[in-house]
Formats: structure tokens, C-alpha cells, sequence
């Protein structure tokens, strides 16, 4: 599709997001969400998880007139994770500690605020956070750091229903995260704690009822196939699954990533290769059940959770056309793996690495020896614990053919830890890396990513590693922010940095666009402020 | 004489419901609870005790200048829902009320613990109003003259079901008087919750919309239109904004009897929800 074309969208769509009224979010309206592009209907945008935005309207050309327009205070002394959904006119915002909150997305002005009631002690191992909300239908769904799913009536901020996943105070300590994914009538959730020996899953419930439709567990039984590790360490073996997954409709499959094995970085008492942690599930959305599993890290020490978004592109490669799986993982590698099958395709390194000299042809690496994290410290182990990527959300644009990811060079030490049993009262930590951050020696990259070959096609360095994410419009455009708190947006074929922001403030979230009186904005959660831009301001 | 005393911030600037507020854990340096303060019940809750509590709520404690004297909130919570975000039991309302709330207007309170225990016992009794009475009429008949003569469902929800233009009424036999129930249905106006309040806009090109005010500023104006619509209007492109009906719900004093007016103050003093 052209630029041209795609320009004159907002003025169609504009009468439709004047806020005059909403329309249920219907599956039909969540499979077809490319083609709303003034709303922003789930995650990643999109089930194939590009957050790619199709407007236009700010473009290379005029992007140096955005401003601010308005911001939402949060209020809060913890990281602010969350992406907004868009829907007619109308945002939803998670806060920290699980708070919903309706705003008029051209003012900034809260409709309702829900206030869920957490206990006063949690376990969540990095904060207090939340990533956002799904919706379905006239239903938002959220899950709380305390282990809940809940429902609230989009109009109202009522609560619908409230069901338990798990016993939050179980093994050390279980947290909830991710933002959820609606696949048809299901609500599909994640879990966090691989940091204090929990047994991961993945969960689906009935939008409608909160009934838990199944259970993924991403360990699996002891006898059971694929079982992999030493005698039962694998009961409290983490796999969790704390980031949101993305779904292929054609394939009907689902495709979730797990994090980390427990004991982070001591392998000793859990031999093997300790599936399905670090790895692809690609699921059934109906039942659940594994249609295929990859693994990209191996009885991983290094604290490697291959929780990134899942990107899904069809496209030649190799010469074939095929149904591709993007995935720059926290190892340092950009993979490329066949979603119909899971079969290896390639990997590259996209940030600086010392472990792998090679995989086979079924995509296990071949280890180069002295990158175990030690007790005393091993400072020479690249990338860094927190990876070469991490959850940030990454994002492709078909203008261009390349996907965008916000990658980090960090020079860490790892340690490695004793192990002690799980415990609620222990607040037992798995990891023990202590950051040796330097300026001349770590920095942050936003990346272009030619998929079918792994080539850099630009860089554009800023000053600490990040944890933003970044979104590509059709503007030709790439939206993110740094540490420091910068909002930028770079011209997406050359990586030239054509307009920023000072926020001052840590961007840990990722920025959406969406239409709002027929013009288009763009927001991101800066510190503890949500930003709206927009041109000139209007 | 003084007796409590806000320990910190400019006055009493309380959390208002509808704001958004933090949900941290206490930091540290914060007070805590004394030794006595341990107890989980407490200790200091009778009818006098809570009327010492109400002295001290309206006077030198100095809560009614955000949550207002009968307890309704404005500028802080309201306290007569009976929901509290950080917990309603007698110790958790006791560590608020001593500790204040982090990150939002609510002030630490200093002073003895028992009157605070006191502050304790008149706040409990603001949101559990209807607890000790008996309705006189027959719930049931007063649950089919809800769902049926009455059409409260299209507009309130109990549990699960109903409308969502008026308040939720899941608990609202928990905390509000038979009188306080019977002239809400023959006098809506009479205690209008202030977001609940009606507005009707009419934009610059001729459109009128009826609803609830959910925000405003001078900017712009939001509301929920009947149909249950979220709406926002800018100012600028407004041609009148009409507040001279403040409520949407209909008096039924003329509407119902006698015997179904009081069947359908039992239903609604029924409806309790869970504590």
C-alpha cells in the first residue's frame, strides 16, 4: 500500500473517533485490527505482534512541528510499563498496582478510574508494575500483582468478574505482570516469579465467566515428555511467562515466550536442558495444547528469559516464501525460525556476544567455554544479564521490510549464586549480577533488522542501555525513548534522529498512536507521566 | 485544645475517590503502630466511642475538611461506601488513619491510639449505616417491584446485572439508613452523589446530549450519555451546558404505594453484597 493512500485514511475515519459513541471490540474487530488504525486495539497493535501504526499524518517531513499536547499524571514512584489501548476516542491506562483508567484521548481527562486493592506485600521480583490491559467485546481484562484476572465494564470501570490464578505466596512468591491477550473468547494471561522458584504457566479464561478454559504448564511432569532436568528441580524450574505472546489466525497458533530456569545462574541443581525455559511455545488457543516448542538459550545461567514479543512476518526467504518468526532474543541473537513448524532458519548476533561460536542445524548453540557466571564474578560474559534485548517491544514496518528493536550493550558481572530452597519468608533471589555499568563501555542501539538476512541496516546509539520500546508508523517514522527520558523519533530508512523531546524521566514502556478528532497522536509513558503528542500541539 | 494533629503536609488534603493516588507499601520512616495498636479489633468501639470518634472527626482531627462532616468526601474519599483501597478491617483503618497514605494529601495522624481507635469506630459506623436496622416491608415483593414496576434495573446494577447509569447498589443495604433508602426513591436530589450528577450538553451544531458528569475543566466536559456511552466535549465547540435537573433518576413517590415503596426499601436494605 502506499503512503498516499494510507494518508487519506484519517480523514475517513475521522467522524469515527469524534468520541461520539463506542462499539463493542469484537473478535472480528481484534482480528481485522490493522485496519483501525486510529485505534489501538491490543498490545502489540496488532496479533502479529509488529505495533506498527499505519497513520501517516506525522511523517519525515513534519514531524519537527509534534508537541506536547497533553499528559496524564500518574503518580507513582514505580516504573510505568503500560500501553494504552485506543478505542473510539477513548484510552485505557494501567497504573502500577493495578489501576485502570478511562481518558478522553483528546484532553487527557479520566472518565473512571478502577482502583484494584493489592495486599501490601507482593512478590513481583523487578516492581510494582503492569503492561496494560486486553478488551473484548465491552470487557477490559487485567492481572494483578496478587495473582487475580479481573473484568471491568469498559463504560464503567465496574469490576465483572475476578478469578484467582494462583496462590500469590506460593514457592517464593508468584506475580502477574504482562498485559493479557484476547484470542476469539478467551483471555489468555502469563505469569511472573521464575526469580523465586515457581513452576510457570500459561493461563486461558473464559471471557465471559472467568472460568479457566486450560493450563499450559511450561514444565512439564516429571516422566512426562520433555522433561529435562535434574531429579525434580524442575517443580520450582520458573518458565515463566511474564511478557504478552502473539497469535497467528491463518495457523490458529499462539506464540508465547518463557523466561528464565531458577536457579538463574547456578545450573548445578537443575541438569539439563531444562525445557520449555527460554524458549517459543507455539499453543493450540483452544485447548492448549504444544504444537511445537523451540529453544533458544539451553539450560541457560544467564538469566535469559526469551519473554520478547513474537514478530510474525510472511516473507521470502532463502528464496521461499514462507510464514517467519522474528525473535532478537535477550542472548544476543536474532533468530529467524519457521512458525508453521518451528524449524531453525538462522540466528545472528545483533549486539556484542562472548558464549556462542555457532549453532547446528537445529538451532542449538555451540558454547564457548568460560562464560558461566562464578561465584567471585565473571565480568568478561556478554550480554549482559539483562540482555541484548529484553520485554521491550520491538516493531516491523512493511514500508521498509525491516524490523526495529531497541537493543542494549551492557557490560555486567555475573555471579553466581548459592542455592537455597523457595521460600515466601527468604524472599529468596535467584540472581546476584551486580550492574558494572560504564559509560564508555555500555550505551543503548535502536536497530534496523533486514529479517531475511540479519544485516544492521542502521544504528542509532544513545547513551544508556533502554528499556523502551519502539513503534514504526507509516510516516516512515520510529517512535521510542531513552533512560534519560529523550522522546525520539528517527526517519526509518536512514535512522536519523529527526525529532525529540526532553521528558526527563525513565521511558520503560512503548509508545502507540492513535487517531483522536481525525488527527494523530502519539503517546508514551515518560517517568511517571504519560505524554500525548501531536502536531503543532492540536 | 489541640488534640490530633496532622504530622505532615499543608493541612488535611485527603485522597479523593476519583483521583489517582499511589498504592505504595509504607516506606520506612514512616510511623507505625504502637504497641497497642497491635490488636486486631478494636479496642474502643462503642456507640460512645464513635460518637467521641465523630467529635474528633469533625474538630480537631481535622478529617472532615477533605472527607466533609457526615463522611461523603469531596476533596477526600468518600467514607460512607463502606469499600476502603487500603483495607476496612479495624487495624488496617487504624494504620491509614495513623500513617496516612503515602504519596497522596493523606497526612499521618499523631495522638494517643485511642482516639484514634475512637476515629476507628465512627468510621466503620459511617460505611455500615444500614447494618442495624430492620426493614419492615417484604424483600422479595421489593426485589419484583425493582426488576419490574420500579425499571431500577435499567439504570442500577446489583451484583452482575443492571445499568450502569446510576450507582451500583450490590452493597447499598450495608450502608445506608431505611430513611436515607426511601428518600433517595422519593427525592433523588435530596443526596446526590457528585459523580453522579445530571448535565445536558448542546454542541455548537445543534446536538443535545443527556448524562452523568464524569469530568470536567475549562477546557472540555465528559460524561456518560444514557445509553451508556462514554462522551467528551470540548468547550469551545459547546453551545450550552444545562445543570438545572441534577439527577436523571425519576421520583417514584407518586409512582409506587405505600406497600411497595416499603417492599422495596427492605429489598434494596437486603442487599449487603460481601463485607
Amino acid at each position: 500500500m502506499s503512503t498516499r493512500r494510507i494518508w487519506r485514511l484519517p480523514a475517513v475515519l475521522a467522524a469515527a473517533v469524534s468520541l461520539s459513541a463506542q462499539s463493542p471490540v469484537t473478535y472480528e474487530r481484534l482480528l481485522n485490527a490493522g485496519r483501525e488504525p486510529g485505534n489501538w486495539l491490543m498490545y502489540s497493535n496488532t496479533y502479529n505482534g509488529w505495533r506498527y501504526s499505519r497513520l501517516a499524518q506525522i511523517d519525515t517531513g513534519n514531524v519537527n512541528r509534534l508537541k506536547l499536547k497533553w499528559v496524564l499524571q500518574l503518580r507513582t514512584q514505580e516504573k510505568v510499563e503500560t500501553t494504552p489501548l485506543v478505542v473510539d476516542g477513548i484510552m485505557y491506562v494501567t497504573r502500577p498496582d493495578n489501576d485502570i483508567i478511562a481518558l478522553d484521548a483528546e484532553t487527557g481527562r479520566a472518565l473512571w478510574t478502577y482502583e484494584y486493592r493489592n495486599p501490601p506485600k507482593l512478590y513481583p521480583c523487578c516492581g510494582r508494575v503492569n503492561r496494560g490491559v486486553a478488551i473484548l467485546g465491552n470487557r477490559l481484562f487485567m492481572n494483578t500483582l496478587d495473582m487475580h484476572v479481573v473484568a471491568v465494564d469498559a463504560r464503567s470501570g465496574r469490576e465483572l468478574w475476578r478469578s484467582q490464578m494462583f496462590d500469590y505466596t506460593a514457592a517464593g512468591g508468584y506475580a502477574a505482570t504482562g498485559a493479557p491477550l484476547v484470542v476469539k473468547d478467551k483471555v489468555i494471561v502469563g505469569m511472573a516469579g521464575a526469580e523465586h522458584g515457581v513452576r510457570g504457566f500459561l493461563d486461558a479464561y473464559d471471557a465471559a465467566t472467568g472460568k479457566l478454559a486450560w493450563r499450559f504448564n511450561t514444565i512439564p511432569k516429571q516422566g512426562e515428555p520433555n522433561y529435562t532436568w535434574l531429579a525434580d528441580s524442575g517443580e520450582r524450574g520458573g518458565a515463566s511467562t511474564w511478557n504478552t505472546g502473539s497469535y497467528d489466525p491463518d495457523l490458529n497458533t499462539l506464540y508465547w515466550g518463557t523466561g528464565n530456569p531458577w536457579p538463574d545462574t547456578n545450573g548445578d541443581v537443575r541438569l539439563g536442558d531444562d525445557l520449555y525455559s527460554c524458549s517459543v511455545i507455539a499453543l493450540d488457543p483452544d485447548t492448549g495444547k504444544l504444537k511445537w516448542h523451540f529453544q533458544f538459550t539451553p539450560h541457560d545461567v544467564h538469566d535469559w528469559d526469551s519473554t520478547q514479543v513474537p514478530v510474525l512476518l510472511d516473507a521470502d526467504f532463502r528464496g521461499r516464501r514462507r510464514k517467519l518468526l522474528l525473535w532478537p532474543n535477550r542472548n544476543g541473537f536474532f533468530y529467524v525460525l519457521d512458525r508453521q513448524t518451528g524449524e531453525f532458519l538462522s540466528a545472528k548476533a545483533f549486539v556484542r556476544q562472548t558464549w556462542a561460536k555457532g549453532f547446528d542445524d537445529k538451532g542449538r548453540p555451540e558454547l564457548i567455554p568460560g562464560n558461566e557466571p562464578t561465584p567471585e564474578g565473571n565480568v568478561d560474559i556478554w550480554p549482559g544479564v539483562d540482555g541484548g534485548a529484553n520485554w521491550m517491544a520491538h516493531s516491523y514496518s512493511p514500508l521498509t521490510g525491516w524490523l526495529y528493536t531497541f537493543a542494549r550493550e551492557e557490560h555486567r558481572v555475573y555471579s553466581k549464586s548459592e542455592y537455597r530452597p523457595p521460600t515466601i519468608e527468604d524472599e529468596v533471589r535467584g540472581f546476584h549480577a551486580r550492574p558494572a555499568f560504564a559509560p564508555e563501555d555500555s550505551f543503548g542501539k535502536v536497530l534496523a533488522i533486514d529479517p531475511a538476512t540479519g544485516a544492521i541496516k542502521w544504528e542509532h546509539r544513545v547513551l544508556t542501555p533502554p528499556w523502551s520500546g519502539v513503534m514504526a508508523t507509516a510516516g516512515n517514522l520510529v517512535f521510542g525513548g531513552t533512560l534519560e527520558g529523550n522522546v525520539f523519533a528517527l526517519d526509518a530508512r536512514t535512522g536519523k534522529q529527526l525529532w525529540r523531546f526532553p521528558g526527563n524521566g525513565p521511558v520503560f514502556a512503548g509508545p502507540v498512536s492513535f487517531l483522536s478528532h481525525g488527527r494523530q497522536h502519539v503517546s508514551l509513558a515518560v517517568g511517571d507521566i504519560l505524554m500525548t503528542f501531536s502536531l503543532d500541539g492540536e | 485544645m489541640t488534640l490530633l494533629f496532622p504530622l505532615a503536609g499543608a493541612g488535611c488534603f485527603a485522597l479523593a475517590l476519583t483521583a489517582v493516588v499511589s498504592a505504595q507499601e509504607v516506606p520506612a520512616g514512616v510511623v507505625v503502630p504502637r504497641a497497642a495498636a497491635a490488636a486486631q479489633t478494636n479496642p474502643f468501639d462503642t456507640a460512645r466511642d464513635a460518637e467521641l470518634g465523630r467529635a474528633t472527626f469533625v474538630t480537631s482531627g481535622g478529617c472532615s475538611y477533605c472527607h466533609a462532616n457526615d463522611g461523603t468526601g469531596g476533596r477526600g474519599a468518600n467514607l460512607t461506601l463502606g469499600e476502603y483501597r487500603f483495607g476496612g478491617s479495624d487495624l488496617q483503618l487504624f494504620e491509614t488513619i495513623r500513617n496516612g497514605i503515602p504519596g497522596s494529601d493523606m497526612p499521618p495522624t499523631g495522638g494517643p491510639d485511642e482516639d484514634i481507635w475512637r476515629l476507628v469506630a465512627f468510621v466503620k459506623r459511617l460505611g455500615s449505616q444500614g447494618l442495624s436496622e430492620k426493614a419492615p416491608g417484604d424483600p422479595a415483593a421489593g426485589r419484583i417491584v425493582f426488576e419490574t414496576k420500579g425499571g431500577c434495573k435499567a439504570c442500577h446494577t446489583v451484583g452482575p446485572d443492571g445499568g450502569i447509569l446510576g450507582p451500583d447498589l450490590t452493597r447499598v443495604g450495608r450502608r445506608r439508613s431505611l430513611q436515607f433508602l426511601e428518600e433517595s426513591i422519593v427525592n433523588p436530589e435530596a443526596d446526590l452523589p457528585l459523580n453522579y450528577r445530571a448535565v445536558q450538553v448542546t454542541t455548537a451544531s445543534g446536538e443535545t446530549v443527556t448524562g452523568i458528569r464524569l469530568n470536567e475543566d475549562d477546557i472540555s466536559i465528559q460524561l456518560r450519555d444514557r445509553n451508556g456511552n462514554l462522551r467528551a466535549f470540548l468547550k469551545d465547540k459547546v453551545k450550552q451546558i444545562r445543570r438545572d435537573q441534577p439527577s436523571l433518576m425519576p421520583a417514584y413517590g407518586s409512582v409506587l404505594s405505600k406497600k411497595e415503596m416499603e417492599d422495596l426499601v427492605a429489598y434494596l436494605s437486603s442487599l449487603r453484597g460481601t463485607p
